[in-house]
């Protein structure tokens, strides 16, 4: 069953005069604990209809409904509301916060979304997260200290966390080697399918599709 | 908040630079505003001290109460008319100690009054900075412009005028010094709103300050490097904070873009700004408050505490103020330019 879609959406670029559109017209059904893998040649729209999706930039036309609401007649408090508490994202680089340790990234993300969690409940369900991607003995470390892949777990911990609805992944191995990114995306899986998390990942790189329930690919701004 | 503090506590540079720089400039603001204050007391102490009310100089004197003579006819009947009215001149002059060492003093004299000594003829009370000169009670003082001497009776404390000391003689001593009868001014105590009287025209004591050669400009000139430098304080917390928040522009994208409200960020920053100035204040209003007990005697610095908290009060608006107005940038802020910066 569908929980998420996106109906016939459209996405123009202007610039003074100039205007390029590049969706046009994206269908794409996703379904609850499905991982679908966006592929496609460098401009082909994949990552401008996950930023759509996941509430980060407006479609020019069509509709982009959550759970049978649509999404782009919400306001933009509404939509901070969804991300903040149905959504997790994970990106090509970590953006960790530089100053918080491992476990107060996690903490923040609890407090963002307003989970009813009490202070020692929250500090459990960090530990829990922390040992699912393997990383409860850097938990007092500070980003700057992490390898790229140990980022990208943490990254991935913040993003589950709160327990979302949706995962949206950004080429989320494109930083890392071969080795560690089949290892993010052995956890990311692991997760999603546990979790029941839905997952609409970017990628380009065709080692990753195997951990994909489904792989839909773009081309000069629609789906192929 | 806790993300606030956190982010203090793993740049500890970062901001101890800030409010290091905060602290020398709330400081120096503090130091100069104890020497206008007390600059300020030095020149007028004497008119400070009086309560407030209305100075009437005549008409013809154009605002300069030296110029200034109350017609005496005038004088007694205003003196009948309101109750604790008092006629006064001060004029510079000098007098001379035993050894014959010059001393410059403000010679005041006036009708009888509660608000100054009352002195008999030849007799002299003076400022008791004049103690420091090694003048006591029963020295015997005199003036090449004065027939007689003077004897000192006794000292009054805090009582200086155009930055010297007063010396309260009787009118009749006074009027055979300056070879005049009239008095200069007629202070009548507690009317708000002045009563217009023929001839004369009233100035409140703030209004009459100014009439003081010197006082006005000495004032204007400090209190303009005063708020000069709380100005520079609040631009220091806008270049500071802006700078900061360029470095910050893709984490608070990344944290919008995680669902972190906008208003949470202005908090973080209202928060490290309300810490490091406060910090800053405090230690400032500390060591200037030691300063004023520990400054030489010769210098004329007044620092009352409460000069000390309202300008602290102005400082924390004005580093609200510089930090908001560089937040702005929070505001304008969009997710996607900071997921597209790559990582921070």
């Amino acid at each position: 069953m569908a929980i998420f879609t996106i109906d016939d959406v459209e996405k123009t670029f202007k610039s003074g005069d100039v205007s390029e559109k590049i969706l046009k017209g994206v269908d794409l059904d996703l379904n609850e604990g499905e991982i679908t893998a966006l592929v496609g040649p460098s401009g082909s729209g994949k990552s401008t209809i996950l930023t759509i999706a996941a509430g980060l930039q407006k479609a020019t036309g069509g509709q982009v409904l959550f759970e049978g609401k649509d999404m782009t007649q919400m306001s933009q408090e509404e939509i901070r509301k969804i991300r903040s508490s149905e959504f997790g994202f994970v990106f090509q680089s970590s953006h960790l916060v530089p100053f918080l340790t491992v476990e107060d990234q996690l903490l923040l993300m609890l407090d963002v979304a307003e989970t009813k969690l009490n202070k020692k409940q929250q500090k459990q369900e960090v530990s829990k997260v922390l040992d699912l991607v393997g990383m409860s003995h850097r938990k007092d470390a500070y980003p700057s200290s992490l390898s790229g892949g140990e980022k990208q777990r943490v990254a991935i911990a913040r993003a589950i966390i709160h327990q979302p609805k949706m995962l949206f992944a950004d080429e989320p191995t494109a930083s890392l080697d071969s080795k560690r990114s089949k290892e993010v995306m052995e956890i990311i899986r692991n997760l999603t399918k546990t979790l029941k998390i839905t997952t609409l990942m970017v990628t380009h790189d065709e080692d990753m599709l195997p951990y994909a329930d489904r792989i839909v690919t773009m081309k000069d701004g629609l789906i192929e | 908040m806790q993300m606030a503090w956190k982010e203090v506590k793993k740049s500890k540079m970062k901001f101890l630079i800030l409010g290091s720089i905060i602290f020398l400039v709330s400081f120096l603001t503090f130091i100069i505003s104890g020497l206008a204050n007390g600059l300020s007391e030095d020149n007028a102490a004497l008119i400070k001290n009086v309560p407030n009310g209305q100075f009437y100089l005549n008409e013809d004197a154009k605002q300069t109460y030296n110029l200034s003579k109350i017609d005496i006819d005038q004088q007694d009947k205003l003196l009948a008319d309101y109750k604790g009215a008092t006629a006064m001149s001060i004029q510079m002059g000098f007098v001379n100690d035993t050894d014959d060492k010059q001393h410059s003093v403000a010679f005041v004299t006036s009708t009888d009054s509660e608000l100054f000594p009352n002195v008999k003829d030849n007799e002299v009370v003076l400022d008791a900075s004049l103690k420091d000169d090694g003048i006591k009670v029963g020295d015997i003082l005199t003036n090449n412009q004065f027939s007689g001497e003077f004897k000192v009776v006794g000292f009054a404390e805090k009582q200086t005028y155009s930055h010297a000391p007063v010396a309260f003689i009787s009118m009749k001593n006074y009027q055979e010094i300056y070879r005049v009868m009239e008095m200069q001014t007629v202070f009548i105590p507690g009317s708000d709103s002045p009563d217009s009287i023929k001839g004369l025209e009233s100035f409140n004591n703030k209004e009459f300050l100014n009439t003081i050669p010197s006082y006005g400009a000495e004032q204007m000139s400090l209190n303009m490097i005063i708020w000069f430098l709380v100005v520079i304080s609040g631009m220091l917390f806008a270049i500071f904070f802006y700078m900061m928040n360029v470095q910050k522009i893709g984490l608070y994208g990344i944290l919008k873009a995680i669902g972190v409200k906008t208003i949470s960020l202005f908090s973080m920053m209202w928060y490290q700004m309300l810490l490091i100035t406060a910090v800053s204040l405090v230690l400032s209003v500390g060591l200037s408050q030691v300063f004023s007990m520990v400054a030489p005697a010769g210098m004329p610095f007044s620092l009352p505490i409460e000069t000390s908290l309202l300008l602290s009060g102005v400082f924390l608006v004005i580093g609200f103020i510089g930090a908001t107005i560089s937040g702005f940038q929070i505001k304008k802020v969009e997710p996607l330019q900071a997921i597209q910066q790559g990582e921070m």
